[in-house]
């Protein structure tokens, strides 16, 4: 790891310096602020939580507050209702894990599933606070009701001592969290929030991701929540309610979403002024809250940090310290090829939008190294056909076979477990990762990155090399996707859906807007893919010129139906193509 | 008898608060967390209505165009440049929720305040004896999703939303403005909201966080409506029915939640709710 060197001098040049920072602190400062700053700290990690949900991953939240209040409450209740002491303490931290984790497992089944709407997770992340909320009004003496519950025994520390160790474990979490973020695995986040189906047509299980982080960070939320009750002494049903969810969100949005020290930062300052300034002016501090929140999100969405940064990074020379990614070659995996088994295999696939049938009665296959071509003209149902191959929900009847496995109703990052891999119409890249970090993002199924280090190699089939090295994107492997140029990004998500090692590869107008020399540099590609590595390739293709000067075999759709197939010969030549390009086969 | 009043009048309140908030996700795709904030500008408005003299029809059209003025002016300054973040558009808005929360706190004070109700007392009904004003509320429920449903479906305001609603960059192609067409859709939704407030304000009492929770459940009812009208009835009614029936026979706490949780639910097992498409 060339990268260890590099992590650990940014390591010691941020971490230790804030160690040292809330080591020392409490000499300087007065008991009240020490106390509303304890507060803040403990409100930090809860930010730090809402932002990997939201800035990195893209999933807006409302409920973390929630996982706050369960772990506040798993405290108030274990030291009021059983007692005090060690023992007590560690079965309260193991009461909060656990309601965190099962509130975050049923939360996350609810939210993310494959098909599931950015807006309908944030709905659901709106009745969990909700739910808690009259939960606890309903506890009656037990939950203390309305009032919450105050009084229980405590642990016997100085508000100095309670500052140091929560600051230092905030520090902990935050460069637990950074290195988290910038690691191979974490990569997969942003991915998720750039484009979450181009990651289920990549093998990933978008939706455990997501269920996995949401328990993570709910635990985490919830010991924060747990240690706030500990040190405050006060518990009140409003800790895990809505309201203090979007406030959450405040934090994070101005303190700077996607970045690690931005929410930390916006939690603490925000909430310490608030101590300060909501004494003298209570309702104009929120106020002026509520307008700065409203300018942040319509005028910097990126939040306050990071424009703070751009600022200063225009006096900065460039960061010029940009590490080389290797690019080696991964062993070959043996193909388990069973004899005769075709890689694809459709038998009377159906599919209709109401009472418009889109597809007939498809039945075609095709075996590993062929090149096939559909063909037909606009509203044939090609890209449908491609759809209903590669994701089992599609189709409305008919079987579908991948390499000899019937894909059933399965979702598409499943479709890909079978050896598929597709490619869109328009270029899908990952806009804010690196050409290197998109295709290590479509190694995650074979190569399973690692959630804390970043590695130097990335080992890629031999065929992918070649088209890196044909396109030149090999040169390129730290430039960020969104400069790419339009060929690039095709010929880059190309690259992406073979690293994948499939046999049976959709290809959806891989040409379109490519120059000439792009096209014939394209077509050799696909070419050698099928006649040296034995792939088996789909294509839907409008240029004719193109599809016969590669294809072994070209298929013929038109209103839905499977009109013609044969060799590029005998369809190019019908009477067939005639007629139905030149629109005079309308309604036979 | 007096249950199936409950219902009846229920729905109706649920459905007045939701409509506006319906009409502007419809059009805009955007959910707009203002809207209770809106509520509690038009419970405001009939407020002072009431406390200049003015009659309470009056103060009912006064709290409409206070909404509507608003609306006109939170699209022009806040939406325009989000409609292409609608996850920052809830934030926006919600931040602007907090903001007329917090101006209304420092004219109005935080303290609950009352407007007496139009009509008062009850009458006897179907054999029941019941509220007046909620009885009356009915009405106004009806007329408002007539009134609402012929301005759609009968006259040229109502095609082009409808066209925009459809596909918005076809009905750009058209020659539609839809830019003017969000423009007066948010107001009149915002109008909508303002005169709900004040509709409910005889019911209940008016302080500045009234909105917040009339804000979640019609969020959640519209969540569960999709675009139509008329799957808002229906969503109002199962809904609001649940959340009479089971505030009377379990407990009015977990009555309270019924809608959320309820409608969180159906929206799992069918992602588009109560529309037919």
């Amino acid at each position: 790891m060339i990268d260890g060197d590099l992590i650990r001098k940014q390591l010691l040049r941020s971490a230790l310096p804030a160690l040292l920072l809330v080591l020392c602190a409490p000499w300087f400062l007065d008991t009240y602020t020490t106390n509303i700053l304890v507060r803040a700290l403990f409100f930090a990690m809860l930010a730090l939580t809402v932002d990997v949900l939201w800035g990195y991953t893209g999933y807006l939240t409302f409920g973390q507050s929630a996982f706050f209040g369960v772990g506040a409450y798993a405290a108030a209740l274990v030291f009021t209702h059983l007692g005090f002491g060690p023992g007590y303490v560690v079965l309260g931290v193991l009461l909060a894990m656990l309601a965190a984790l099962l509130i975050g497992a049923v939360t996350g089944w609810l939210s993310f599933y494959h098909g599931s709407t950015p807006l309908y997770a944030s709905v659901v992340s709106l009745v969990l606070p909700i739910v808690l909320t009259q939960v606890l009004f309903s506890g009656g003496t037990f939950t203390g009701s309305s009032s919450g519950l105050t009084g229980y025994s405590m642990p016997d520390l100085s508000v100095e001592d309670w500052f140091r160790l929560v600051g230092c474990l905030l520090v902990v979490l935050t460069t637990v969290v950074w290195l988290f973020v910038r690691s191979d695995g974490g990569r997969i986040l942003f991915a998720i929030r750039d484009n979450e189906m181009r990651c289920s047509y990549l093998g990933i299980n978008t939706s455990v991701y997501k269920i996995a982080l949401l328990i993570v960070t709910g635990m985490i939320a919830a010991l924060a929540g747990f240690g706030y009750a500990s040190f405050s002494g006060v518990v009140a049903p409003e800790l895990a309610g809505f309201v203090f969810g979007t406030e959450v969100i405040i934090w994070v949005a101005l303190g700077g979403r996607g970045t690690v020290i931005g929410p930390v930062l916006g939690a603490i300052v925000i909430d310490w002024s608030s101590a300060y300034l909501s004494g003298n002016l209570p309702y104009v501090w929120k106020l002026f809250l509520g307008i700065a929140f409203v300018l942040v999100i319509v005028l910097l969405p990126q939040g306050l940090l990071p424009a703070v940064f751009k600022g200063f990074r225009r006096f900065l020379p460039a960061n010029t310290s940009s590490r080389a990614l290797k690019l080696i070659q991964a062993e070959p995996k043996p193909v388990e090829l069973e004899p005769q088994s075709l890689a694809v295999e459709l038998k009377n696939v159906s599919k209709n939008f109401g009472s418009l049938k889109v597809l007939s009665d498809i039945n075609f296959s095709a075996s590993a190294g062929e090149l096939v071509s559909l063909i037909g003209p606009n509203g044939a149902g090609k890209t449908t056909l491609m759809r209903c191959m590669s994701d089992g929900e599609e189709r409305a009847s008919g079987l579908v076979c991948i390499q000899g496995h019937e894909i059933k109703r399965i979702a598409p990052h499943r479709c890909v477990q079978l050896g598929l891999g597709r490619k869109f119409q328009t270029a899908t890249v990952f806009d804010s990762l690196t050409v290197g970090e998109c295709l290590r993002i479509a190694r995650t199924r074979i190569d399973p990155p690692s959630f804390w280090r970043r590695s130097a190699q990335l080992s890629l089939p031999t065929y992918v090399l070649e088209v890196l090295t044909a396109t030149e994107l090999d040169q390129k492997l730290d430039v960020v996707t969104s400069s790419l140029s339009h060929g690039e990004k095709q010929a880059l998500e190309l690259a992406m859906v073979l690293a994948l090692e499939p046999r049976v590869v959709l290809l959806d107008e891989p040409t379109a807007g490519l120059s000439m020399s792009e096209r014939s540099l394209i077509g050799k590609i696909l070419v050698d893919l099928t006649s040296r590595f034995g792939l088996c390739l789909l294509l839907v293709e409008h240029d004719l010129d193109f599809v016969r000067e590669i294809s072994t075999r070209i298929v013929v759709l038109h209103q839905g139906r499977l009109v013609l197939e044969g060799t590029v010969a005998e369809v190019v030549d019908s009477e067939l193509i005639k007629t139905i390009y030149s629109g005079s086969v309308g309604h036979a | 008898m007096n249950l199936i009043f409950d219902i009846l009048t229920t729905t109706a309140i649920l459905y007045i608060v939701a409509a506006g908030l319906l009409l502007v996700f419809g059009v805009m795709k955007i959910i707009n967390f203002a809207h209770g904030a809106f509520l509690t500008i038009g419970a405001y408005a009939s407020l002072i209505a009431s406390q200049l003299g003015l009659t309470p029809v009056a103060g009912f059209v006064f709290a409409l165009l206070v909404g509507g003025l608003f609306g006109l002016l939170v699209e022009r300054l806040v939406l325009r440049p989000l409609y292409e973040r609608p996850l920052d558009a809830i934030l926006a808005t919600w931040g602007l929720a907090i903001v007329i929360g917090q101006v209304i706190t420092l004219l109005f004070g935080r303290e609950v305040q009352f407007v007496p109700s139009p009509i008062r007392g009850t009458i006897v009904l179907l054999g029941a004896e019941y509220s007046a004003y909620r009885l009356l509320l009915t009405l106004v429920a009806l007329g408002l999703g007539l009134t609402l449903a012929i301005l759609l479906t009968r006259t040229r305001i109502g095609l082009v939303t409808r066209a925009v609603i459809l596909n918005e960059q076809l009905a750009q192609g058209l020659g539609i403005h839809s830019q003017l067409v969000r423009f007066f859709t948010f107001a009149l939704g915002a109008a909508i909201a303002s005169l709900a407030g004040a509709l409910i304000t005889p019911l209940s009492s008016v302080d500045p966080n009234m909105g917040v929770p009339w804000l979640i459940n019609a969020f959640m009812l519209v969540m569960v409506s999709g675009v139509s009208m008329l799957s808002l009835l229906f969503a109002t009614l199962i809904f609001g029915a649940a959340q009479v029936l089971i505030s009377s026979y379990m407990s009015p706490i977990l009555g309270g939640m019924a809608i959320a949780v309820l409608a969180a639910i159906t929206l799992r097992i069918r992602p588009k709710g109560f529309s037919r498409d």
